[in-house]
């Protein structure tokens, strides 16, 4: 194979879930970016849209479902994103919850929301999108064996009672959720009521991932005697027929592309184009030689490529930073390379390599170094200074020494009779990963640990991190963080793996501190109930901080996306946090 | 001619039950647990994850997994992909056509460029021609395909203009559209069939050389038949039996080509498919993907032990 990728392992978490790994050095980053400002804004806006034509994304994984309740991946993400709206979106730019198909307001106590939705919001078919549809999707997700997002509604009040089957979660003993109250007065207006406060519940609730469902066409498979199956295998997941959407799904033609059509009755107004074609190429070569040629109208290259892509007149280069880090866990914990328990060796690790000077080598300077967890664009960024690390070999050797760490004669660093070794594990195949782990051991070895990389398969890699397999000693791989900016499932301390009591998670660090799972609680469920933007930057500038200090991740850099476009392409303006928030808006000039 | 195939029919048995076998075990002896993988960075909990390992069998002992596997194929069902939640084999065969027209171009041009260029080849034996055809016989076999493709692209799609650079069909044409079909077939068929028409023009080469110093071949000429006569009806015939055996294998070499020229020319086909299951470890696409092409594969060999019968007299068929 000449290009081993990751492809589908390209596992995503969209707007309601919270992180992913990007397997994938050609991925095609998914929607969640940020924007450097570049100039996006087209000098078209104030023409009036042409309509008409046919917009060709290119992307190197072909779609999975289109069920929004079984999507766990960005390709599919995409397409559901295109044919069923959700109640609320995130601003592109700074991801700020807004409403969309619906409006809410939250109760006093944080704990009741109410939406109401939209007059004007019909499906494809004519009927009105009402709140039983939006219960549709949670029943949905309750009664389905193969969803991953059961987690995500055990805060409504009666969702676990109806979730099945049973388990520690789920009670699976009722056939309605007790929390949800539908407005006898009006269809379209519900509340939730949750158990407790929860920051996130917003996205959650109603995020793309809980976008309402057709009643008319998946209520006949979440009847009281339905099985899990019925509704998994439901033939309109995968050839749906009812949209509330800007497009319609027309046709999927496997492995090659899936072809959307503009849906007239969109209630925000039918889009201008006609088409809607996703088309799935099998690698970032081949994005960019599509771009190049024009048979694809926008997809995102890679670094290497943005050299030559410059070359091209057609073209109009969009770059913001992504909404996501690569970064090497360090395994506090390990057994072999011990002198990753002590915080100032982890400091020096910091320091002593030279970040940018990798950035430039690894992705040709279309990145920006990181040091904490959330990235700048995001809200939870914290506006007090952090330790930036500059590079600083000699501070580096000072912190080594400090910490008991002494050159021996061969060179290499040893305390208590026990050489330094470290090795620094990726997953194969995803080239600036491997190249990224080859320059830190390089530039390790200059302050005396015997530093090597090694590649491994991502389905390994993965299931040793999650799993607890202390044989890591530390990994490059990266998350994607999602709409909202709650760490728990990486920072807080109960997601640790304890493979001997069964735990897993990505706590793969083994980093624990009873300050920083303070904060993020807090950030998570205040116990004052407030979910304000500013007690809960509060919250994530302690949760920065205390990370920043202690470097559990050298955090590594986070990349520019490089989205191309063909000049024709009009009011394009992929920002920080979607790609196709105005996709009906888009318009091809002839 | 039926028991004939009958029992190489049954013969296949054994054969396809080690090929299950082996992938199964090598399927699951891949680091890493499928489900694992495609929740990863999602919110399923501990618990979450032990159900769908239930749910698809992986819970259990690997022998009552394999058996589980066995029971359920021999009633047709491959079980569900994790990935799309459909019937496995269903979404591998959908691939098959693609592949096959692919290869069915790519073989038609290997014969029908490397059996003329073996002839020629012999009967222009020493002189420039010949070397210049054995020198291109070389450079198919030296040239590897995922490099010439590119090259390929980089001029005709992206220089010229002349010939798209990736696909199967332009996007909003016809399905039925053949003249564009025909168009994306182009490159990659070419250099699909590269090392074919290597093969085969040395292969035919030798094998015309060889038919030709042998004694029918000069009665025939003693007979005071024509040349085109001999060349025609009596040498090349034989000539063509080796080509026939090479043909047998040529599916598999087909399948194992389309893979890298799949994934440079982006052409959705099994190879390109399968290779996607694999990385994310969907076990049953996987299984049946190997299955199926087995069973393609074995069908192949006995339609050339047929094809013998009927090139070779002197092969007897019971």
């Amino acid at each position: 194979m000449s290009h081993p990728r990751t492809g589908r392992a390209l596992i995503a978490a969209l707007a309601a879930s919270m992180l992913v790994a990007t397997a994938c050095a050609g991925g095609t980053p998914s929607a969640s970016a940020a924007p450097s400002t570049a100039a996006t804004a087209t000098a078209a806006a104030s023409e009036k849209p042409q309509q008409g034509g046919r917009i060709v994304e290119g992307t190197i994984s072909d779609i999975a479902t289109m069920q929004p309740v079984l999507v766990n991946d960005t390709a599919s993400g995409r397409i559901t994103g295109l044919i069923y709206d959700g109640l609320v979106q995130q601003d592109a730019k700074t991801g700020e919850v807004k409403p969309k198909l619906a409006s809410y307001t939250t109760s006093t106590d944080g704990l009741t929301y109410t939406f109401t939705i939209n007059d004007k919001a019909n499906w494809s078919d004519g009927k009105p999108i009402i709140a039983q549809d939006w219960l549709t999707a949670v029943t949905a997700v309750g009664k389905s064996a193969t969803t991953v997002r059961k987690s995500t509604f055990q805060d409504v009040v009666g969702f676990n009672d109806l979730c099945a089957p049973a388990s520690s979660q789920c009670k699976a003993t009722a056939s309605t959720i007790s929390g949800v109250t539908i407005d006898p007065a009006s269809p379209k207006k519900f509340s939730v009521k949750m158990t407790k406060v929860s920051c996130p519940a917003i996205l959650d609730l109603g995020g793309a991932t809980a976008s309402p469902m057709p009643t008319q066409v998946f209520g006949k498979y979440l009847t009281a005697t339905s099985k899990a199956a019925d509704f998994d295998t439901a033939p309109e997941n995968t050839n749906p027929t009812v949209f509330s959407g800007p497009f319609k799904f027309k046709e999927w033609r496997k492995g090659d592309q899936v072809i959307l059509s503009k849906n007239d009755a969109y209630w925000q107004g039918s889009p201008n184009v006609d088409e809607y074609v996703y088309k799935v190429v099998a690698n970032s070569t081949a994005i960019t030689t599509g771009l190049k040629t024009g048979e694809l109208t926008f997809g995102s290259i890679v670094a290497k490529d943005l050299a030559d892509m410059q070359t091209v007149d057609s073209v109009k280069i969009t770059k913001y930073q992504s909404l996501g880090y690569t970064f090497i866990g360090w395994n506090t914990a390990s057994p072999t390379a011990v002198g990753l328990a002590d915080k100032r060796v982890r400091q020096a690790l910091a320091y002593g390599i030279d970040m940018d000077a990798v950035i430039k080598a690894v992705v040709f300077g279309e990145a920006t170094k990181q040091v904490s967890h959330h990235v700048p664009v995001q809200w939870a960024y914290p506006s007090v200074a952090l330790e930036a690390y500059k590079y600083d070999k000699a501070k580096a050797d000072q912190l080594l020494k400090d910490a008991g760490w002494i050159k021996g004669a061969d060179g290499i660093l040893a305390k208590d009779g026990k050489k330094f070794n470290l090795t620094i594990a990726t997953n194969s195949g995803n080239t600036e990963r491997e190249t990224l782990a080859q320059v830190a051991a390089d530039q390790y070895k200059q302050l005396g640990i015997n530093a090597v990389s090694k590649p491994e398969a991502f389905q390994g890699l993965v299931t040793k991190l999650t799993t607890g397999d202390q044989t890591l000693e530390a990994t490059i791989i990266g998350w994607s963080l999602g709409g909202d900016p709650d760490p728990y499932q990486i920072w807080h301390s109960s997601q640790i793996p304890d493979p001997a009591k069964n735990v897993t998670g990505f706590g793969f660090t083994y980093f624990k501190d009873a300050a920083l799972d303070k904060s993020i609680e807090q950030g998570r469920n205040p116990t004052d109930g407030n979910c304000s933007t500013a007690a809960r930057k509060a919250n994530y500038e302690t949760f920065n901080k205390i990370l920043n200090e202690n470097q559990p991740y050298n955090f590594g850099y986070s990349n520019n996306v490089l989205a191309v476009s063909q000049k024709t392409l009009q009011n394009f303006a992929p920002a920080s946090f979607s790609t196709i928030y105005n996709v009906h808006e888009w318009w091809i000039k002839k | 001619m039926r028991t004939f195939i009958l029992r190489r029919l049954l013969f296949a048995i054994p054969t396809l039950i080690g090929i299950s076998i082996i992938t199964f075990v090598i399927v699951r002896l891949a680091p890493g647990d499928p489900i694992r993988l495609f929740t990863f960075g999602s919110r399923a909990t501990n618990e979450d994850i032990e159900a769908l390992r239930h749910l698809y069998g992986l819970d259990q002992p690997l022998p009552i997994q394999y058996l589980d596997w066995m029971l359920k194929l021999v009633h047709g069902d491959f079980g569900q992909s994790f990935i799309y939640h459909t019937d496995a084999a269903a979404l591998f065969i959908q691939y098959i056509p693609n592949t096959l027209q692919l290869a069915v171009v790519a073989l038609t041009i290997q014969l029908l460029v490397g059996v003329p260029l073996g002839v020629i080849a012999a009967l222009k034996r020493g002189t420039w021609v010949d070397g210049f055809i054995r020198v291109f016989g070389v450079a198919g076999h030296a040239v590897p395909a995922f490099w010439l493709g590119l090259v390929l692209i980089l001029f005709f799609a992206v220089q010229l203009k002349w010939l798209p650079s990736q696909g199967i069909l332009t996007v909003g044409k016809d399905p039925w559209d053949f003249l564009d079909r025909l168009k994306h077939m182009l490159l990659p068929a070419y250099v699909l069939s590269l090392t074919g028409i290597a093969n085969y023009s040395r292969l035919l080469r030798t094998e015309t050389l060889e038919v030709l110093s042998q004694d029918f071949v000069r009665t025939a000429h003693a007979k005071g038949l024509n040349e085109r006569t001999v060349m025609f009806v009596h040498a090349l015939r034989n000539a063509l039996i080796p080509v026939v055996t090479a043909l047998g294998g040529i599916l598999a070499g087909l399948i194992g080509g389309a893979l890298v020229i799949e994934q440079v020319f982006s052409w959705p086909g099994i190879g390109r498919f399968t290779f996607a299951a694999a990385i994310a470890k969907d076990y049953p696409v996987i299984q049946a993907g190997v299955m199926i092409s087995a069973l393609l594969l074995v069908v192949s060999y006995i339609l050339r032990d047929i094809a013998y019968a009927v090139v070779d007299p002197r092969i007897g068929v019971k």
